[in-house]
């Protein structure tokens, strides 16, 4: 621990021991804490470290008078303290633990009524218990009753915090042969007469928990639900990780109640009771195989739960009576990523049936019998807000329906698809009838034209069907129906009552099922026109977000590959749209805008085709947009369409046709450059600062020196080898501007800005600057740069050290040109080798390197700032005024 | 019984990050989606762990309700909808639409400005979200689906902020998110209608103070930048990027006019122009004053602020700087600090409130010597001393206790829930609050569960109305209830106070007078004629004003009501009068004064 650390906290122990309330930031504990933990982790003895902790603790819990948030805090401190035997033996002996953890006595003082300290109950028990000894003082207080109580507390968080501590219970504490145990089991082995004590003391909480759970899972009235809920949500986290014999105790435990459980269908235990269930089952039958023979040994035979009990369990849940259970728990087994033919099967079925009734698509084939629940599905459906939640679980899971072995699929995973699509255009108002969308005799039972109505224009389901069919593109056999979904999604693009989110995963689905067909022949051309329509429509529509998706979509459009067939919509036809977008009102739309035009032409630019008229007209306007717009998107996606198209260019070979192309580009480049370096937007910076390393990339990739890692080298050791030319090349970027991004960026306020510069100039520095001086080092340093005499200029000046004699000296390395004009605002010439061996670029990039605020959100920073918050809170002369008010930002 | 159960996941007896979860109705509502700014991980975020359980949040909430545009408010948001999944309906104002994606963006290059940031959204996810976003209108009910409505009313916050009132049949809660019950210079007062909600969910950030007036915290701040200015120094402002900003900028603009003050004022980081953009494009959103002086002049076109070049923060000679960002964590306001903290001449005012980890937190408790980064210099790490001057200087606009009190009176809930507050304050408001209403204030993670009453809804028919109101009841008063006459009919599931007469018409009935007799036995030696005409002119001497009538038949009336007199067989002198009436009430007195 820092020394200057050390000698802080007893101050701040000070502090906190006698302020006896809060401090007024409300972080500051627990990043203390935080810091505690992280030195408890990192091995070390806390008590060592900080002896002033054990003063500070039982002077804390002797005042009932403290801030519950202090005492909070202590708790979970005491914790983390005894966390080791040596810590806990240290606390024992000053009989710190039995008052700290003494629940009576905090209930007498009130402190219990506050929900964080009982929080720090627990916590500080929990990290405390992770040793036997630790085992030990707990069952010995007596403290697994509270414990279990605090599970059904009042507060959420310290319900779920009490669940987690009776499960770490069990489960850290498991005997030395369960899988991932970490208990007492070596000394088990050794025959240490305590360890035996503690494996005592585990049975005896296995078995009050065991107790506790057998007792309590079936709910004796309505209002003890919240205890069966948080029991089967413990049940689920100790089933999935026990080991053997605990798993065996434990359903063997519980299995009666979780029959009374599941035949009693409470319908809001459903889900928490398939979670038990499945988490039971994922150990026994599937985790046999895995675990060894030693271990399936040690089950006795005759206490284990059957695998075939576990199933019929699992059989009733997928049987429930209540339609809307039956359907969250099929979805529960599927989520499960479970195997089992017939209860796939049977939860394939149950999910698939809502679709069936709303659809009328045969998706149960033509056995739809009675034991479907038919009819009270049918009920369920017709009352609207739960029609739509079951809706929407069913076309959730229907991707993963489609990927189900055929075996279990009652119908070809195409109808799914298809009555996905059905279901979209119920929704859209354009199929009214179920009945009438399926001749099949086995579809549309009475009622379902009301199930329907409840469908119509709900935006919810909307939603999840396009999520879903989007899903679906990848399902076995999918690409049968494309021209069906681009029908429907054509449908959906054009119709005016269908919201911005709606359009946008219409769009979305539209790119992801032309990513997995490329071959649009299937499109026919009365859908291209139509969506070519339906497009310009919605670029121009009232809402920026329908605009922004109709942009976007331009562009990703551009990015799908297509094969043999003309594109789903030309450039001829884009690209006008997409010019057009670029004086768009919105700043995001034109960003997209920008971006997509980028997309659109990435073929024409690796093609080195010659720019055309509309091409250069739109890089003038980029040009202007990034010098003029107020806003930063659209400025940001400039620089990274010159950024495609340079990274684009440059791996194509150049042709005559290209040069005028090349050449254009060269000027933008100079003008990006330029105007980003000193744009207002951080990440306008970072990308002109991309396309800098794209420029150095190109100019000195062939140089042996110039490595990409950017950290700094050991230059002593690996002389950079410098080809011919380096002279030039350094000329050539320091004539882009590249240098003067660089330096610019370097002394950027932003960090990620001075970062990215930093390292470039440091492979720059590696690559071109030899450090011994050679013939070919004199060529390479006449190379010089200009610093402007304001703002960047002048700080690498004085970063330089760069005084009025300096500047006269650097004149002759420039060339005699070196000061423009007389006076302070003068720029001068500087070698770029010498500005870039003087600028201290490795002690830059170690600093840069590190988070910028890891001054001030070191622990001593925050020792410090408890010191003097605490000092300027019980000043004498703070007026009331002056208190800093915690206030919203 | 109905029930309401609201949880706060954030701002349950904190000031951290706003996120309360609503369950009304069978609905489930989070209003705001705040992140805390003093973590860098998890912590960071709400944990809604809690709410996704197995399914995802679109499958869980109905909708995601955003009061305004502070980061502790909407914060979280794209990690919400982007990162852990929600693609339902987000509900802001127009004004919290446009603005929240630019302190969005702000708050990212923060993060990202620090190494090692994980977890963290993107731009991208930035404009994903926001496309979500449904914007409100002030007083216009937006019904998220067939039984929840919603219906946002000015908070005066911030430009944007708004209240909510949800109803779910007749089940209803407001939520307040931030609000401020004065006018200040850009903003007017929050409102809010007499909507009796079952639960108003208020903020209560100043539940014990009642703060001084806002204009004399603009004095002293224009005082003390006025005495900087004169003595040479530079004066930074740390803000972020929008909000107090363009409050301050006011603030001085009018100010640097009055005095005709030359030195100039910056706005770094070229946010200014769209930041003004917006609170020009929402004028209507300001206060009445800049709303009537806005054709002639526009008060956020200001001529005295420019932006700010980073070569500027050298120049000699006084100044004002606005930069971002606001807790001098890293960026342009703490290079210019750099720059500047070395003279006693110059000053930072520090307009809110400061994470611990930042240096605003440190110079703001009083900290003149800093650790500070170097990068110019081959030391890694200096040590800075802080002389120039420090202040604070809270502009936030929240409601004090007085303020919150009249809200209640405003709105009249049936409970009352606090959040967004200290303990310790939150349990003095409590207190005052308990003498007329139930007060919660839970805990993060704890529920608070309110039973609601069963109402049954009840149409009136017009006509019985307009007969109340002619039989002189003065107009309904929620107030004051009174009893009302008329038939109670159920039809179709809806139940229907009617006139007797409408109901015998809608239910097909005929109508049968009732008439109501008695016999009074009288000692009378008299002919019964003449102890009939005894009892008329008695009658008519007592019910003076009341038609009473000798009929030819033998009958006297009062009104309806019929008067016989006979004599017994046996006894002649034993007369008994025999009355029958029909059943009105409002003759009944007139029997019994009779």
């Amino acid at each position: 621990m820092d020394a200057e650390c050390v000698s802080l906290l007893p101050g701040v122990c000070e502090v906190l021991a006698a302020s006896g309330r809060s401090l007024p930031d409300d972080t500051s504990l627990e990043k203390l804490l935080d810091w505690f933990t992280g030195l408890t982790e990192a091995g070390g003895s806390l008590l060592d470290a900080c002896p002033c902790l054990l003063d500070f603790i039982s002077t804390v819990v002797h005042n009932t008078a403290s801030d519950p948030g202090v005492l909070s805090f202590t708790l979970r401190l005491t914790g983390l303290t005894a966390a080791t035997e040596d810590g806990f033996q240290r606390l024992q002996e000053r009989s710190v633990l039995n008052q700290v953890f003494h629940r009576q006595r905090w209930q007498e003082a009130g402190l219990w009524e506050d929900p964080c300290f009982r929080i720090g109950w627990i916590q500080g028990l929990r990290s405390m218990l992770r040793h036997p000894k630790a085992l030990g003082f707990f069952v010995q207080s007596d403290f697994i009753d509270p414990l279990l109580q605090l599970q059904t507390d009042a507060s959420l968080f310290v319900a779920s915090a009490a669940n987690q501590m009776l499960a770490h219970i069990l489960l850290f504490f498991q005997p030395a042969s369960s899988p991932g145990c970490n208990g007492a089991d070596e000394k088990e082995e050794d025959g240490d007469g305590r360890t035996r004590t503690t494996s005592a003391e585990y049975t005896s909480a296995v078995a009050a928990i065991s107790e506790y759970l057998k007792a309590s899972l079936v709910p004796q009235k309505y209002t003890k639900l919240r205890q069966s809920l948080q029991i089967l949500k413990l049940l689920a986290l100790l089933l999935a990780r026990a080991g053997p014999p605990l798993w065996d105790k434990l359903l063997q435990t519980v299995a009666d109640s979780l029959e009374e459980l599941v035949t009693a269908g409470c319908g809001q235990l459903t889900l928490p009771l398939m979670d038990v269930i499945l988490a039971a089952c994922s150990r026994s039958g599937a985790d046999e195989r895995v675990l060894d023979q030693h271990v399936l040994d040690q089950r006795v035979p005759d206490q284990r739960v059957p695998d075939q009990r576990l199933s019929r369990l699992l059989s009733s849940m997928l049987n429930v009576d209540e339609p809307a259970d039956l359907v969250h728990a099929a979805a529960a087994f599927l989520r499960r990523g479970h195997h089992d033919i017939v209860h796939t099967a049977r939860a394939v079925r149950i999910l698939l049936l809502p679709l069936h009734i709303v659809t009328g698509q045969s998706l149960l084939g033509t056995n739809t019998t009675a034991d479907e629940r038919q009819s009270s599905m049918v009920e369920q459906l017709k009352c609207k807000s739960s029609c739509i939640s079951v809706i929407c679980v069913c076309l959730t899971n229907t991707p993963q329906i489609t990927l189900t072995p055929s075996d279990s699929l009652p119908c070809p995973p195409q109808l799914i698809v298809i009555a996905v699509l059905s279901l979209l255009r119920i929704c859209s108002g354009s199929s009214s009838s179920s009945s009438s969308s399926s001749s099949s005799s086995s579809s549309s039972p009475t009622g379902c034209s009301e199930v329907c109505r409840n469908v119509i224009g709900s935006g919810k389901v909307q939603k999840c069907a396009l999520e879903a069919l989007t899903a679906l593109s990848s399902s076995p056999g999918a690409k049968d129906a494309i021209s069906e979904v681009f029908t429907v999604l054509m449908q959906y693009l054009d119709n005016p009552d269908s919201d911005a989110t709606v359009l946008h995963k219409s769009y979305q689905a539209l790119v992801k099922w032309m990513s997995v067909s490329p071959d649009l022949s299937v499109v026919t051309d009365p859908l291209r026109r139509g969506l070519e329509e339906v497009v310009k429509k919605r670029v121009c529509d009232m809402r920026w977000e329908v605009r922004d998706s109709t942009v976007e979509f331009l562009g990703h459009l551009a990015g799908v590959p297509v094969t043999g067939t003309p594109a789903l919509l030309g450039v001829r036809c884009t690209t006008p749209l997409l010019k057009e977008a670029l004086q768009d009102t919105e700043s995001y739309v034109r960003a997209s805008a920008i971006s997509a035009l980028a997309k659109t032409l990435t073929h024409s630019w690796q093609q080195g085709a010659a720019l055309s008229q509309e091409e250069t007209e739109i890089v003038s306007r980029l040009l202007e947009i990034l010098s003029q717009d107020t806003e930063g998107f659209p400025r940001r996606a400039v620089v990274r369409y010159f950024i495609s198209w340079f990274s684009l260019r440059s791996s194509s070979s150049s042709s005559s046709s290209s040069s005028s192309s090349a050449s254009l580009l060269t000027q933008c480049v100079r003008s990006v450059l330029s105007q980003g370096s000193a744009d207002l937007d951080w990440e306008v910076k970072v990308h002109t600062l991309e396309l800098a390393e794209l420029l150095l990339d190109e100019a000195f990739s062939g140089h042996r020196g110039y490595g990409k890692d950017g950290a700094a080298s050991d230059r002593t050791c690996t002389p950079p080898t410098h080809a011919e030319g380096a002279e030039s090349q350094l000329a050539g970027v320091v004539e882009l501007g590249v240098i003067s991004a660089l330096l610019s960026g370097l002394v950027d306020c932003d960090r990620p800005v001075g970062l990215r510069a930093c390292r470039l100039l440091v492979t720059l520095r590696d690559a071109v600057c030899p450090p011994s001086p050679d013939a070919t080092a004199a060529a390479v340093a006449t190379v010089s740069c200009e610093l402007p005499g304001w703002g960047w200029g002048q700080e690498v000046r004085k970063t330089l050290g760069m005084k009025g004699s300096d500047i006269a000296a650097e004149e002759s390395i420039g060339g005699g040109g070196g000061v423009n004009e007389g006076g302070d605002g003068a720029s001068v010439h500087v070698s770029v080798c010498e500005a870039l061996t003087s600028l201290g670029l490795d002690e830059r990039l170690k600093v840069l390197t590190r988070s910028s605020d890891h001054v001030h959100n070191s622990p001593l920073s925050l020792l410090q700032d408890i010191l003097t918050a605490s000092a300027a809170h019980t000043h004498p002369d703070t007026q009331p005024g002056q208190e800093v008010i915690v206030d919203c930002y | 019984m109905p029930e309401i159960k609201v949880t706060p996941l954030g701002a349950g007896q904190d000031v951290g990050r706003s996120c309360i979860l609503v369950s009304i109705g069978g609905k489930n509502i989070m209003l705001d989606c705040g992140m805390h700014m003093g973590y860098n991980d998890d912590r960071r975020f709400p944990d809604f762990s809690y709410i996704t359980q197995n399914g995802r949040l679109t499958e869980f909430l109905d909708c995601v309700i955003i009061s305004h545009f502070h980061l502790d408010h909407c914060g979280a948001l794209p990690f919400m909808s982007e990162m852990v999944g929600y693609d339902g309906p987000i509900y802001m104002t127009h004004p919290t639409k446009a603005i929240c994606p630019i302190l969005l963006e702000d708050f990212r290059k923060i993060t990202v400005d620090k190494k090692g940031e994980t977890n963290f959204f993107t731009s991208q996810m930035i404009k994903d979200c926001m496309k979500k976003v449904v914007p409100l209108n002030l007083h216009q009910t937006v019904q998220v689906d067939d039984e929840l409505e919603i219906k946002a009313y000015y908070a005066g916050h911030v430009l944007g902020a708004a209240m909510v009132h949800i109803k779910v049949g007749l089940e209803s809660v407001v939520y307040t998110g931030d609000y401020n019950m004065t006018p200040d210079r850009h903003l007017g007062a929050a409102w809010i209608d007499k909507c009796r909600p079952d639960v108003l969910i208020s903020e209560s950030t100043y539940a014990t103070t009642i703060r001084d007036s806002k204009r004399c915290r603009e004095r002293d701040f224009l005082k003390k930048v006025h005495e900087s200015i004169e003595r040479g120094g530079k004066v930074l402002i740390p803000v972020f990027a929008l909000g107090r900003a363009q409050e301050l900028c006011i603030l001085l603009e009018t100010f640097w006019e009055r005095m005709n003050l030359k030195a100039p004022i910056y706005f770094s980081t070229g946010l200014t122009e769209k930041a003004n953009h917006y609170y020009k494009l929402f004028i209507t959103w300001t206060n009445q004053k800049i709303r009537k002086t806005f054709v002639q002049r526009n008060m956020f076109e200001f001529k005295h602020i420019k932006p700010f070049d980073r070569s500027y923060a050298d120049n000699p000679g006084p100044m004002v700087v606005f930069a971002t960002p606001g807790m001098l964590h890293a960026g342009q306001s703490l290079q210019i600090f750099k720059k500047w903290a070395g003279h006693e001449k110059n000053m930072v005012i520090m307009p809110g409130y400061c994470v611990q980890g930042t240096i605003g937190h440190k110079i703001l408790n009083g900290q003149r010597k800093l650790e500070m980064e170097g990068r110019a210099t081959v030391r890694i790490l200096f040590q800075l001393d802080v002389k120039l001057q420090v202040e604070y200087m809270s502009f936030s606009a929240h409601a004090d206790a007085k303020g919150i009190m009249q809200l209640i009176r405003m709105a009249e809930p049936r409970n009352m829930l606090l959040v967004h507050g200290e303990a310790v304050k939150m349990e003095f408001l409590k207190g005052k609050i308990e003498q007329e209403f139930n007060c919660h204030m839970p805990a993060n993670g704890e529920t608070v569960t309110v039973t609601t009453n069963p109402s049954v809804p009840v149409d009136i028919s017009l006509n019985l109305l307009k007969r109340e109101m002619a039989l002189g009841g003065t107009l309904p008063d929620p107030k004051k209830p009174r009893t009302m006459h008329g038939t109670l009919i159920m039809k179709e599931n809806s139940l229907k106070l009617v006139s007797s007469e409408q109901a015998l018409k809608e239910l097909g009935l005929n109508e049968h007078q009732l008439r109501f007799t008695c016999r009074v036995p009288l000692q009378d030696p008299h002919s019964d004629p003449d102890t009939l005409h005894g009892i008329y002119l008695h009658l008519k001497s007592v019910l003076k004003g009341y038609t009473i009538q000798h009929l030819p038949d033998g009958t006297v009336m009062v009104e309806s009501i019929v008067i016989k007199v006979s004599s017994s067989a046996e006894d002649p002198n034993t007369k008994v009068l025999l009355l029958s009436w029909s059943y009105q009430v409002k003759y009944f007195h007139l029997l019994k004064k009779g």
